[in-house]
């Protein structure tokens, strides 16, 4: 009592201490506690030994985007679970891609799995660098197949990541293009969402007010593999062009000409001028302005225009899935971050790599990094379509406006094309060769035909080999 | 040998001397030897070993895509690099590129520096000012540029053509203009140096000569074009020696700003090389665009050289 009233100097030496301590080592034990006290029981009912590789430390490459961060949060869980630790180290999307083919074809294993671009895959499994991941799906000590429940992760993204029916990398996120279009404005002049690409541009045409600010639809148009190279490739298809005849790559001719004409065309006509150096963090800012009438891009571009900190046109948005082509295709990306595994890892970090993918794109880690995630940002690119029907994820993603969840599930479900974009190892020569193509003929530096003809002849060489 | 024994036979005195001056500076050479080793063995490692390396690679077929046809092909990747027609491109580009910026940064750095040596006040804080986007680091000046400065509708830049009544221009979405925007921005940040450069020569001229030429009676135009133009020539012509090396291996500024866009309009050399070898992964081709490149630099430097020497 004594001590309570009048602290004597050693008490005061010592609770300081404690507190000092407290505040240097608090994040830590409050972590820790944290991670004891969240419930692993939904993972332990997997019939698989989860603490087989203790001890082992592996890093694992993603890029700085909420949600990776995300599931970093999460990883005090996944280290009570397993004794594994994992070091994450954030590299922008622009460097992954490059970083990781230099780690891999220099065999370090610096990185246990990075973050993967599905187009990568055939270059990866052309050179064996990455683990054909089958047999750990197969193998009943390390996976509990009724658990993990794979059939259950969206097959376009299976696919995507596959490589002659095999495996390559798991999905942990991704994303589909759909139609974002101004309710408002289209109700105003009596509009719908365009079913057709013809429609689009006439629903484009008639939004189309400049003077007023307001333009009438913009996509992608900046040169890249993964910017106008993401969006070309959908209404490529959709004019009913097939990226191999007869067993070799073909980028030019009739149906190539057409869609990129298309492209070429609402862009110059009712995209602001801007829009040709523009990737779709731009288009979604220009939309959350209220400068644009619509726009095609991937769903997740969502939370930008209704962040509610910037957004002028929340409760203004609607969504469609891609406008049809002529050849009655629809056509979205099958864009998704995958986790490989690096051929170059022990036996014993290759388990624990696995282990890692298993957690991360398991049903229950898709839910928590979701809508069951304590932070402000929520993830909407979950892998599998059991999380999509989850009532609270559907409440959640429907907060982004109407028809969020039907439109981007049918898009998943119907839209998705694996052979969106010519899976080949030479991707990234002819992903750049084409990005630069379409960018002359959206400048006006060359003609669609010439740009067109000059990709075929740049490219035939690299596929000669 | 021989020799050396027959000299030794006929002058003692004269040998020992000789030769315990011989031993010292052989001594002292093994010492500067030792002292100069570290740093000459860091500069062969850093330097001429990737030069070397880099050639070997570029006898190389060495695709990432397609190891399974990698091999020595001897002087193939040059063939190709002869009938390619973007290499022949973006050597233009660079050449266009190269003999702008150097040319603007010469007359823009002169009249600055005849206008700085008039002024009676301010000559102090003028320099620090001018000598600002130098140290600037190429990629972050390629960032404001291409944010702050050159965006359609929000960009400065496009602020004041919509103001000046010329419309909002699409600055790096234009092939033609994009390129002119790429020479304006590496005129902006390096013209301070060819300034500085020109300042300090300009200040050092005698003054004699000028009042000489007052005295009698020639005009401004006539003492520029008579007395200091011939006076600064060998400061300018080590500006342009030097302006011409770094503009030919321009690359940050350019690769942030349109990364050689649009399509190929500014797509230098330097930036064919960089895509080809880690953008497409064809690093033998790369390497044989980059020996190029050092080709045309090498052959540039020597020209203006020569010139230097010559007058």
């Amino acid at each position: 009592m004594k001590s309570f009233n009048k602290p004597t100097r050693r008490t005061f030496l010592k609770t300081s201490t404690a507190a000092a301590a407290l505040i240097g080592f608090g994040p830590g034990i409050l972590r820790h506690a944290r991670a004891q006290e969240a419930d692993l029981g939904a993972y332990k009912s997997a019939k698989i030994n989860w603490r087989q590789a203790e001890g082992e430390t592996i890093t694992v490459a993603v890029i700085p985007a909420s949600y990776f961060e995300n599931l970093i949060s999460l990883e005090p869980q996944f280290k009570a679970l397993t004794g594994i630790d994992v070091r994450f180290e954030k590299v922008p999307p622009a460097q992954i891609r490059q970083k990781s083919v230099i780690d891999l074809t220099s065999k370090t294993a610096t990185y246990a799995t990075s973050a993967t671009d599905p187009m990568y895959y055939s270059l990866y499994a052309a050179n064996k660098w990455v683990d054909q991941l089958d047999a750990y799906l197969n193998d009943a000590s390390l996976t509990d197949k009724n658990w993990f429940n794979y059939e259950d992760i969206f097959a376009g993204w299976r696919g995507a990541n596959s490589v002659d029916g095999k495996l390559y990398g798991m999905p942990y996120d991704g994303e589909v293009t759909i139609q974002v279009y101004r309710k408002d404005l289209y109700e105003a002049k009596g509009l719908k969402a365009a079913d057709t690409l013809e429609d689009y541009m006439k629903n484009a045409a008639a939004v189309h007010a400049p003077d007023s600010r307001v333009w009438g639809a913009a996509l992608r148009g900046v040169a890249g593999a993964g910017q106008n190279m993401y969006i070309y490739p959908s209404l490529f298809r959709e004019f009913g062009g097939e990226w191999f005849k007869g067993g070799k790559l073909v980028v030019n001719g009739p149906e190539a000409e057409a869609a990129l004409a298309y492209y070429v065309d609402l862009m110059r006509k009712y995209a602001p001028n801007a829009a040709s150096n523009w990737n779709w963090p731009d288009i979604a800012d220009a939309f959350s302005q209220g400068t644009l009438g619509s726009y095609i891009d991937a769903h997740s571009s969502a939370s930008v225009v209704n962040n509610p900190q910037k957004s002028k046109v929340i409760g203004k948005v609607a969504y469609a899935r891609w406008p049809k082509g002529p050849s009655g295709k629809r056509v979205s990306s099958i864009w998704n971050w995958g986790f490989p595994i690096n051929a170059a890892l022990s036996e014993k970090k290759k388990k624990a790599t696995w282990l890692f993918i298993q957690w991360a794109a398991s049903a229950e880690t898709q839910a928590r990094t979701a809508h069951k995630f304590a932070g402000p940002t929520k993830r909407s690119g979950a892998n599998r379509a059991s999380v999509w029907k989850d009532p609270e994820y559907v409440k959640l993603l429907n907060g982004f406006g109407d028809e969020f969840v039907k439109v981007s599930m049918e898009a998943l479900q119907n839209d998705t094309d694996v052979d969106w974009r010519p899976r080949v190892p030479q991707w990234p020569a002819i992903g750049d060769t084409m990005a630069t193509a379409i960018q002359s003929a959206l400048s006006g530096q060359s003609s669609i035909k010439a740009a067109l003809d000059d990709a075929q002849k740049r490219i035939e060489p690299m596929m000669r080999g | 040998m021989a020799s050396a024994g027959n000299t030794a036979a006929t002058d003692v005195a004269g040998v020992a001397y000789s030769d315990f001056g011989h031993v010292l500076a052989q001594r002292e050479r093994r010492f500067a030897t030792l002292l100069l080793a570290p740093a000459f063995l860091a500069l062969l490692a850093t330097t001429t070993f990737p030069l070397l390396f880099l050639i070997y690679t570029s006898a190389y077929r060495m695709d990432l895509s397609m190891p399974f046809l990698n091999g020595f092909v001897g002087l193939e990747n040059y063939k190709v690099l002869l009938s390619d027609d973007r290499f022949w491109h973006s050597l233009v580009v660079s050449l266009v590129y190269t003999i702008s910026t150097v040319i603007l940064q010469v007359i823009v750095g002169l009249a600055l520096a005849l206008f700085v040596m008039n002024m009676k006040r301010g000559q102090g804080w003028f320099r620090v000012i001018a000598i600002l986007p130098v140290v600037l680091s190429p990629a972050v000046v390629g960032m404001i540029w291409r944010t702050f400065m050159l965006a359609p509708e929000f960009g400065i830049i496009d602020y004041l053509a919509i103001s000046a009544g010329l419309g909002s221009k699409n600055w790096l979405g234009d092939p033609f203009l994009a390129m002119v925007s790429v020479v304006v921005i590496h005129t902006w940040q390096w013209t301070p140096f060819a300034f500085m450069v020109l300042l300090a020569s300009l200040a050092s001229l005698p003054e004699d000569i000028y009042e000489a030429a007052r005295i009698d009676r020639a005009s401004a135009w006539q003492r520029f074009r008579r007395i200091t133009l011939p006076l600064l020539r060998p400061a300018i012509v080590m500006v342009i020696i030097m302006r011409t090396m770094v503009a030919l291996t321009a690359f940050a500024a350019i690769f942030t700003v349109t990364g050689g866009g649009p399509g190929t309009a500014t797509e230098i050399l330097n930036l064919y090389a960089y895509r080809k070898s880690f953008t497409e992964l064809s690093i033998g081709y790369g390497s044989a665009l980059a020996v190029a490149l050092l080709i045309v630099t090498v052959i540039i430097s020597a020209i203006l050289f020569a010139i230097r020497r010559g007058k």
